[in-house]
């Protein structure tokens, strides 16, 4: 995981629940409206999920918010099934 | 052509599942799309199986090529009955700041899978979860309970 500020978060490998605590820590310190590039993310489960949701309803109470680009298929579904992309700005990849 | 492992009730053994169905897809030549399918509904249960069952026994996974696809089974011994096709329903349709992660991940299985069936054996205290996922569109899967009742 890599980037902030103005630099998109570059996430890679897997996101499960393994990862969560570490995913949570890095992206707790990032302000403002904060993409995720996740061109290089191959995998989510719910732990993921959690990490997302809890990272969005921080920055939306400080005006800002998440959102993710080059989102894969597999995520897509994840995020389509549990209402997530209603509720976070979503951008498929190729 | 099946294969099984089994694996200590650890979250950090999570990596140790995800390189068995890895090789296991291989060397049944089950398509590699597959994979993060089945990944994902192998952690839900895995982990729903650490956080919440009293039991220590290992829990096994079996793995099997079928037509187009894979038919997985998770075997928990010395557990209580939870059936995790009837988990509650989760309302997908709230706005974010009264969202809470907790119960996706079961929601989300059945969405995932072609079918997922649940078998519990009271003699033996052990719980069986069978589900299919293959290369057909997707749509939401069918849950049952027939499962099977021995371990």
């Amino acid at each position: 995981m890599e980037g902030g500020g103005e630099t998109p978060v570059v996430l890679s490998g897997r996101l499960d629940a393994t990862q969560a605590v570490a995913a949570q820590a890095y992206l707790d310190r990032l302000q403002g409206v904060v993409t995720l590039d996740c061109s290089d993310l191959q995998y989510l489960s719910s732990a993921g999920l959690g990490v997302f949701l809890k990272t969005h309803k921080r920055l939306l109470g400080a005006g800002g918010r998440l959102r993710l680009t080059a989102v894969n298929r597999h995520l897509q579904d994840i995020f389509s099934y549990s209402g997530f992309d209603q509720i976070l700005e979503i951008e498929p990849g190729r | 052509m099946s294969e099984s492992a089994s694996f200590a009730r650890r979250i950090d053994v999570l990596a140790e599942i995800f390189a068995f169905t890895t090789a296991a897809f291989e060397r049944q030549g089950v398509p590699g799309a597959l994979r993060a399918d089945v990944d994902f509904v192998l952690e839900e249960l895995f982990t729903n199986i650490v956080k919440y069952s009293r039991g220590k026994a290992p829990v096994a996974i079996e793995i099997a090529a079928i037509a187009d696809g894979v038919e997985v089974t998770l075997t928990e011994p010395e557990a209580d009955r939870f059936d995790v096709t009837q988990a509650p329903p989760v309302d997908i349709s709230l706005p974010a700041v009264q969202r809470r992660p907790g119960g996706l991940g079961l929601h989300l299985i059945p969405r995932l899978v072609d079918s997922v069936q649940y078998g519990y054996s009271e003699g033996e205290r052990c719980s069986r979860v069978v589900f299919r996922k293959t290369s057909a569109a997707p749509s939401p899967g069918a849950a049952g309970r027939d499962g099977g009742e021995r371990c």
